[in-house]
């Protein structure tokens, strides 16, 4: 050791660590004292940066100190280039080490006991070749026996895990699996993203809220469910943003906005088109921005109502080549006529026609009328009047109208809203965002710093090309048949008519999870739950760091590793940056990084499979990561110019896909579009363009759908419909009487989803209650007192929990605080209750986690009732 | 050096990151907190309360107020809890005899009693697992943190002296996700505290006690009950 490092104070020290990052810049340096700190005899302490990522929209930056290959302490990083946003993580993060020693940690791999029953932990501990040899010797005769496709896997949140993550996908595609996407699993997958912007999602990074002046909220706890973005509000409001949110009921975001409004349950669309008819009366939207970037000047045939094609009108020339995903449809313009529009160009003559109507001839010679669509969207909005909109939703009329007014006024642009994931998991959550969309993109706020359209839900997002690890291509004759897509939706429902997704001929026979909890988490998980009882799944192979109860109902339980233990690269959307997970220890006991494990799967199920797995680090795991991530750096394009492994290892690096026109560095979503009047819409990752491109065939923003569905269902354009009217009580019309009570379930502060749900540190801040929250007025009328034990049912499942009476409740709702673990709500679980509704609509298309059927888990009704306590 | 603390409430979103990662740094046993998060009104936590046909959802964080005239100080017949140099009110876990007047005396309710051995009741979270900083502080001889407490003595905040004493923030302050919560000297006047206490109307829990608290919660828009 060298002496001037010895004469380091341990600030110094600290400080050196953190800008190392990793430990071998520090080996051998020890932790010099002050005289009077008696230090324990044992080795040095070094710092660790890591990035801590569950399921949240965090990859907070943390540091651990570590020694003796023990992590003993957790900080927040706090190492971001912008200080003023600088995410600190949340208590989660603060007692993660509970997770990574605590009892239910998984140290071995397991095999289940032969003959022992479901639903029971019934596992014996077996060496790691016992354990894949037999894996990978099921999964072989499962593939045999019922083909390939019948093998499902899920990957949660691939956002927090390029690498890892993303050698299940490259083993997937290696065998033909099918794939359950996580993000429309999960109901996350916000449906009114791809029909009306085209993409999966879109949403400012949290430092951007900074730069909006006025921002509605619709149904985003934002203080409870994005801790470390919340301080972003708060900050923007202390510059003087105002924030109004919408919420039934009174939580920690009603709490801190400038205006809160209960609305009544999933009325948000007849508040939005309320809002919509006064922008569109008092003409306070930008007509240029309309015509220039939607499809709402274009013609809308009445007879069909679908767009009217160019190819269609007698004698309109097609000037331009069409590509096979888009459509070139028809404007009409007083000096030029019909204009076919082009869908690859965003250029429209100045005087193109928004309202009145027209007389088209056809090509067969027949004349129909048309009317542009922004003229049906002002007929269609005309019964959403204030006082139709306050009956509705309960909103008040004269709010309903300032409001509108307030958030088109010059002064308060840009203007943002957030659309949140509890919010759209709804059965018409889709229609409610197509109409709230409307806001920002009728005020022109789309493309500008500060302004637009956000929905926040997980951490899901591919953030830049990853076909180069994903993606196996053909190898010494070797060819990847590539994977199948199957949505959970079908496999918790079964098939549909109408699905135009994949279904495997034999259904799904093996399962094989990575990072997730589905025996607790997703719908109908007691109907998951028989399949496995009954051997339908015949196999299911579970892959994570702790013992669940999925685990409960698996056959092979493979231990991986947390997020302290791997190097690992991650991106997320509310903190675009590329940071690196580092090991802060090795794997506990026998656990294995995830990269490790599916290698040794490959080469079992294929000898040929092993060379895509970086052989010659079969015993070094980490140097394979690194190779890895260079390749994944080298083909980002310009998202990762220039940025090498070695500067993550310093820290966090911003994506390079910034916007030309922001100062600070800031992405601004649809940038390109609307400065550079690129075609609608931008490349969502990993999806080719051509495949997400389709769902938007004009090239522009689509208020207009005309799919078949859309024009059954009557929405062709936004509008509001009734809650369980086309799912609960269409099932079962006493629905109306027997269960008058609206299931919905919230996140908490005390875990991220099911993770944490088993930590002490929140177990004990909860009283180790699982709480059913209650309108005081419903609880009194149920004689149900605040703390009594209490059944909450209907006729799919049950859960058990204990009333907290809570004011800020909305009469007729019972609140399920989610992600607790069967164990802890009387051994059912609440999602036993939850039915997945499939919306026709949602099956036009198929892109996995970009079109897809999904969840609206608050879509339930359930009656509650006091029971002895368990 | 007179240390002290400012909470700033309209910052403080509730989330409880302060209150967990105390209780992690300090290796605080289950059941043990030393800082506590609370919705003021409210049995549970971040559930609404009706304050006059108003909702609200005001939080209030309390750990030891570190004050100026402790009582607790007064009524220790060992002298265990003394204060040190910095203003700090510590115990010193060698001296204590768990008589536990400090505790009837302290009218924050804040410090608590290791009724049970400490290492056992953690032994519950894993396997040989430990957590918090790892070595002892002494000042003095005074023994003012260690990682497991003996059975039988007081214990509370102590600044995370581990940390202050190097120059760096307490835990609370380094993890408060919120930015709502300040670390620093009340006898330089230029420091952030000492400015934000003048910045913002400001005020300390339970004043007609005397107590004299270095704890200082700023607010415009929060009351206290």
């Amino acid at each position: 050791m060298k002496s001037d490092e010895k004469s380091l104070s341990r600030r110094t020290f600290l400080k050196a660590c953190g800008a190392a990052g990793v430990a071998a810049a520090v080996g051998g340096v020890s932790l010099s004292a002050p005289a009077d700190k008696a230090v324990a005899a044992s080795g040095p302490m070094k710092s660790v940066r890591t990035v801590c990522a569950p399921n949240c929209t965090g990859c907070c930056g943390m540091k651990a100190q570590v020694r003796d290959n023990a992590i003993q302490t957790i900080l927040p990083a706090a190492d971001y280039p912008e200080t003023e946003h600088n995410p600190r993580g949340c208590a989660k993060g603060a007692s993660m080490t509970n997770l990574i020693y605590g009892p239910d940690r998984l140290k071995n791999p397991m095999l289940r006991v032969a003959g022992s029953k479901m639903g029971q932990f019934k596992f014996e501990e077996v060496s790691w070749k016992d354990a894949l040899d037999h894996a990978a010797g099921e999964l072989r005769r499962i593939m045999d026996t019922y083909g390939p496709d019948s093998v499902g896997y899920f990957v949660q949140v691939a956002g927090t895990g390029y690498v890892h993550k993303g050698a299940l996908v490259r083993l997937a595609n290696l065998n033909g699996w099918s794939v359950q996407g996580g993000y429309d699993m999960n109901g996350d997958l916000p449906m009114h993203a791809p029909m009306t912007f085209g993409v999966q999602s879109e949403e400012l990074e949290s430092y951007q809220w900074l730069d909006s002046k006025y921002i509605m909220i619709f149904g985003s706890n934002v203080y409870s469910t994005r801790t470390p973005d919340a301080p972003m509000l708060k900050l923007a409001q202390e510059k003087g943003t105002k924030v109004i949110y919408f919420d039934p009921n009174f939580c920690a975001t009603s709490a801190e906005a400038d205006e809160w409004y209960p609305i009544k349950l999933s009325s948000d669309a007849a508040v939005a088109l309320g809002m919509v008819k006064v922008l569109l009366d008092e003409k306070r939207y930008n007509e240029d921005y309309i015509k220039t970037f939607t499809d709402l000047p274009i013609l809308v045939r009445k007879d069909t109502q679908t767009r009217l094609k160019a190819s269609d009108v007698d004698g309109l020339k097609i000037p331009f080549d069409v590509p096979e995903y888009r459509e070139a449809y028809v404007v009409y313009s007083p000096s030029q006529g019909f204009i076919a529009v082009n869908p690859e160009s965003l250029h429209l003559p100045d005087d193109i026609l928004l309202e009145g109507s027209c007389s088209v001839r056809l090509t067969d010679g027949s004349w129909i009328d048309a009317k542009p669509a922004f003229q049906l969207l002002k007929e269609s909005v005309e019964k959403y009047n204030p006082d139709k909109v306050e009956e509705l939703s309960g909103m008040p009329a004269n709010d309903l109208t300032r409001l509108a007014r307030e958030l088109s006024a010059p002064e308060n642009q840009p203007f943002h809203l957030i659309y949140g994931a509890s919010n759209y998991q709804w059965y018409h959550g889709d229609l409610k965002g197509r109409a709230l969309a409307l806001l920002p993109v009728l005020t022109g706020n789309l493309g500008y710093q500060g302004g637009g359209f956000s929905t926040l839900a997980g951490q899901y997002k591919v953030r830049l090309p990853l076909a180069s690890w994903w993606v196996p291509q053909e190898m010494d004759g070797f060819k990847p048949p590539g994977q199948k897509s199957c949505p959970f939706a079908y496999i918790a429902n079964g098939p549909t008519e109408t699905m135009t997704a994949p279904y495997p001929k034999k259904g799904i026979k093996a399962w094989i999870m990575l990072c997730g909890n589905p025996f607790d988490q997703h719908n109908l998980n007691n109907k998951l739950r028989e399949k496995v009882e009954k051997n339908e799944i015949e196999l299911v192979i579970n892959l994570d760091f702790q013992k669940t109860t999925s685990s409960n109902y698996s056959h092979v339980l493979l231990p991986g590793v947390s997020w302290y233990e791997k190097t690992e690269l991650t991106a997320t959307p509310l903190h675009p940056y590329l940071q690196l997970m580092q090991p802060a220890i090795d794997p506990i006991g026998e656990c294995k990084p995830e990269l490790w494990i599916f290698r040794e799967l490959a080469k079992r199920l294929d000898r040929r499979q092993e060379k895509y797995f970086y052989p010659e680090y079969a015993e070094e795991p980490e140097k394979a990561v690194a190779e890895i991530i260079k390749l994944i750096l080298k083909n980002g394009g310009a998202i990762t110019e220039g940025i090498t492994l070695e500067q993550l290892r310093e820290g966090p690096v911003k994506m390079k896909n910034t916007s030309k026109n922001s100062v600070d560095g800031k992405k601004i979503p649809f940038y390109e579009q609307i400065h550079e009047r690129k075609p609608f819409p931008p490349q969502s990752f990993p999806e080719p363009i051509a495949r997400t491109a389709q769902f938007l065939k004009s090239g522009r923003i689509q208020f207009y759908r005309d799919e078949r569905p859309f024009i059954q269902l009557n929405e062709q354009l936004p509008i509001h419909k009734e809650p369980f009217e086309d799912t609960e009580y269409k099932i079962k019309p006493a629905a109306r009487r027997e269960f008058p009570y609206a299931y919905i379930t919230t996140n908490s502060i005390h875990r991220i989803h099911s993770t944490h749900s088993n930590n002490l540190v929140f177990r004990e801040l909860q009283d180790d209650r699982a709480k059913v929250k209650m309108n005081p007025q419903d609880a009194k009328e149920k004689r149900i007192k605040d703390g009594d034990y209490v059944k909450v049912f209907n006729d799919r499942g049950e859960v058990y929990g204990d009333v907290v009476l809570d004011p800020g409740i909305q009469a007729g709702s019972i609140i399920f605080e989610q992600g607790w673990w069967s164990r802890y709500t009387g051994g059912s679980s609440y999602n036993s209750l939850i039915y997945p509704f499939i919306n026709p609509t949602h099956e036009v298309y198929h892109v996995p986690q970009m079109w897809s059927p999904n969840t609206s888990w608050n879509e339930c009704l359930c009656d509650v009732r006091k029971v002895a306590r368990k | 050096m007179r240390y002290g603390m400012v909470i700033d409430l309209d910052r403080c979103i509730g989330c409880q990151t302060c209150m967990v990662s105390c209780h992690m740094h300090n290796s605080q046993p289950p059941g043990t907190w030393w800082n506590r998060v609370f919705t003021q009104g409210a049995p549970t936590h971040q559930t609404a309360v009706d304050r006059k046909g108003e909702l609200r959802m005001d939080y209030l964080p309390v750990s030891c107020q570190m004050c100026d005239n402790p009582s607790c100080q007064k009524v220790c017949p060992t002298g265990a809890t003394y204060t040190n140099s910095h203003g700090v009110v510590l115990v010193d876990y060698d001296r204590c005899i768990g008589c536990r007047y400090c505790i009837v005396a302290c009218p924050y309710n804040v410090r608590q009693f290791n009724w049970k051995d400490p290492k056992k009741l953690k032994s519950i979270l894993g396997d040989g697992y430990e957590y918090g900083y790892p070595d002892d502080v002494v000042e003095g001889r005074r023994l003012i943190y260690t990682r497991h407490r003996p059975t039988g003595v007081v214990e509370k905040c102590t600044f995370c002296v581990q940390y202050t004493q190097e120059g760096e923030d307490p835990a609370c302050v380094q993890s408060c996700t919120g930015r709502a919560r300040f670390f620093g000297d009340f006898d330089n006047p230029d420091s952030k505290v000492s400015k934000l206490i003048q910045e913002k109307p400001m005020y300390r829990l339970l004043e007609a006690q005397n107590t004299q608290p270095k704890v200082y919660y700023v607010s415009v828009k929060k009351t206290a009950v």
